[in-house]
C-alpha cells in the first residue's frame, strides 16, 4: 500500500470521516507547506505518546494525575461519576460543579459484551473506601444503559457511608412541552418539586 | 424507494457520528431491520428524540432495494419501558430477549413473534422482583418457540417416543431437546434434565409461570437455555448478553 493510500485508509478510521473526506484530508496535507504538516505529526506522535488515564479518576491526562484531580481548590469529597472522558468538558462548561469526577470508560451493555469488569467500577469503589468522600453524582447519559449502570454503581456503594445521588432529569431549558417524548415528560412528573 | 411504516421496538442502539444514532428494531412487518437515526443525538428534535433500548413505537423509513441500513424518518415512542432498568434482572432478561431476537430472527419472521416479544417485555416490567428471574427465562422459551425450534421435551428428540413426566433425561442440545433412554445411549454428549426440570420448562412453554425454588435452579435452567442457542447458531460468535445474565 502506497503512503497515500495508507493515510488515507487510517483518517477514515476515525469517526465522521469517510473515504471521500479522508481523501480530500489527505490530498489537503499534501498541498500545505511541509512544515505544517510534520507539526500535525509531532503534535500527534507527542498526544499518543503522553496521554493517559489518571491515575486516581481516569480522565485523560500527561501527567499521573489529571489537572481537575491535582486541583486544590476542588472538592474531593464529591466525585461525579461520568461515562466517557469527554463528557467532563460537557459538565466543566456549566461552571457548577466544583467537585472531582470518575470516568467510567463506558456503561454497562450486555449485547456489546461490555459488563463491570469493562469498567473502571472496582476503582470507584476503592476510592470511596479509602475515605474522603461524602457524595458521589451519578452522571451516566439518561438512556436505560445508562441508568442501569447507575443502580449497579448505587448496589456497589450500598455498603458505604457515603451519599449516592442522580442527576436530574426532565424537560430541556428553551424546550416546548409540546415536542417533548413521553419518556422524558413521565421523568419530569415523577422529578417534580415545589415551587417557592 | 418506497416508505414503510410499522410497528417497533428498540433491540440495540449505538451513537453513530457526531449526531446520530443506528438502531436494530424488531419489527412487526419487516422482521429485524437496521436503521440509521440522523440527528437522534441531539437534545431537541430529530427523528426519534427519546428514542431508547426496549422502548415501542411507529417507525417509519424509506427503504432502499439492496440496502441493509435504511434512513429513519420518524420514530413516534408510544411505550417506553424505562422500568426495565429499575433492577438488573430485568435489565438483563431484556437484553438477553434482544440478543435473542438480533441473532436468531429471519427477515420473514411472523408477526407473532413480534407480539410475543411485546408481551414478553410487559411482563418483564411488571413481574415482582421474586419472578423477574424466572419470566425472564421462561419469555427467552417462547420466544424460540415463535422462532420454531422449541426443544421436544415430551417427545424424544431423536425417535419420537412418548417420554415419561417422571424421568430424568438426557437433554442434546444438538438433537434438539430430551431423549429417550435408548437414543441417549446413542448420543454422546447431552446434559441430565431432572424430571422436575423438564416440568417447569413445559409448564413455561405452555404459558404458566411456576416459580423457581432458588438461585441455583435459576443459574442450571439459564446455562440449558445459553448452551441450547450457542449450540444453534451458525456463526458460532458468542452470546454476550447471554452471558453476562449468567455471570450474575
Amino acid at each position: 500500500m502506497g503512503a497515500i493510500d495508507e493515510l488515507v485508509t487510517e483518517l477514515a478510521r476515525l469517526p465522521t470521516i469517510g473515504r471521500k473526506s479522508a481523501m480530500r484530508l489527505t490530498y489537503h496535507l499534501l498541498k500545505q507547506p511541509t512544515e505544517q504538516s510534520r507539526r500535525l505529526a509531532a503534535a500527534l506522535t507527542t498526544l499518543v505518546e503522553t496521554v493517559r488515564p489518571c491515575a486516581r479518576c481516569f480522565n485523560l491526562t500527561e501527567s499521573e494525575l489529571c489537572a481537575i484531580c491535582s486541583d486544590p481548590r476542588r472538592d474531593a469529597a464529591i466525585i461525579c461519576v461520568v461515562e466517557e472522558a469527554s463528557d467532563i468538558p460537557a459538565i466543566e462548561r456549566a461552571a457548577e460543579f466544583r467537585g472531582t469526577y470518575h470516568v467510567l470508560g463506558g456503561r454497562l451493555a450486555p449485547i456489546d459484551g461490555v459488563g463491570p469488569e469493562e469498567l473502571t467500577v472496582g476503582a470507584l469503589v476503592a476510592r470511596v473506601a479509602a475515605g474522603g468522600v461524602g457524595e458521589v453524582i451519578v452522571a451516566t447519559n439518561p438512556k436505560l444503559e445508562g441508568e442501569a449502570t447507575a443502580l449497579y454503581l448505587q448496589e456497589q456503594l450500598a455498603g458505604h457511608p457515603v451519599r449516592v445521588t442522580r442527576l436530574a432529569r426532565g424537560l430541556p431549558m428553551g424546550g416546548d412541552l409540546e415536542y417533548a417524548d413521553g419518556g422524558t415528560i413521565a421523568q419530569a412528573l415523577s422529578a417534580r418539586r415545589v415551587m417557592g | 424507494m418506497s416508505l414503510l411504516a410499522t410497528d417497533a421496538i428498540v433491540l440495540h442502539a449505538f451513537d453513530y457520528r457526531e449526531t446520530s444514532r443506528i438502531l436494530r428494531l424488531a419489527t412487526r412487518e419487516a422482521g429485524v431491520q437496521s436503521v440509521i437515526a440522523r440527528g437522534a443525538r441531539r437534545a431537541k428534535g430529530g427523528p426519534g428524540a427519546g428514542l431508547d433500548l426496549f422502548t415501542s413505537g411507529r417507525a417509519q423509513w424509506m427503504v432502499r432495494p439492496g440496502r441493509d441500513l435504511h434512513t429513519l424518518i420518524t420514530f413516534d415512542a408510544t411505550h417506553a419501558r424505562s422500568a426495565l432498568a429499575a433492577d438488573l434482572g430485568r435489565f438483563h432478561g431484556a437484553a438477553a430477549l434482544a440478543e435473542l431476537l438480533l441473532r436468531f430472527t429471519p427477515e420473514d419472521a411472523a408477526d407473532t413473534v413480534f407480539a410475543a416479544l411485546e408481551r414478553s417485555l410487559d411482563a418483564l416490567v411488571i413481574a415482582d422482583r421474586a419472578s423477574v428471574e424466572a419470566e425472564a427465562i421462561a419469555a427467552c422459551w417462547a420466544l424460540i418457540g415463535e422462532l420454531g425450534f422449541a426443544p421436544a421435551l415430551e417427545h424424544c428428540a431423536a425417535c419420537q417416543a412418548e417420554l415419561s413426566p417422571d424421568d430424568d433425561l438426557i437433554f442434546h442440545h444438538r438433537a434438539g431437546g430430551a431423549l429417550c433412554a435408548r437414543c441417549a445411549r446413542a448420543t454422546p454428549g447431552g446434559r441430565i434434565l431432572p424430571a422436575a426440570a423438564r416440568a417447569v420448562l413445559i409448564a413455561w412453554r405452555d404459558g404458566e409461570r411456576p416459580v423457581l425454588p432458588d438461585a441455583t435452579h435459576a443459574k442450571a435452567h439459564r446455562r440449558l437455555l445459553r448452551e441450547f442457542l450457542q449450540e444453534h447458531l451458525e456463526d458460532g460468535r458468542p452470546l454476550r448478553a447471554f452471558r453476562a445474565w449468567d455471570a450474575r
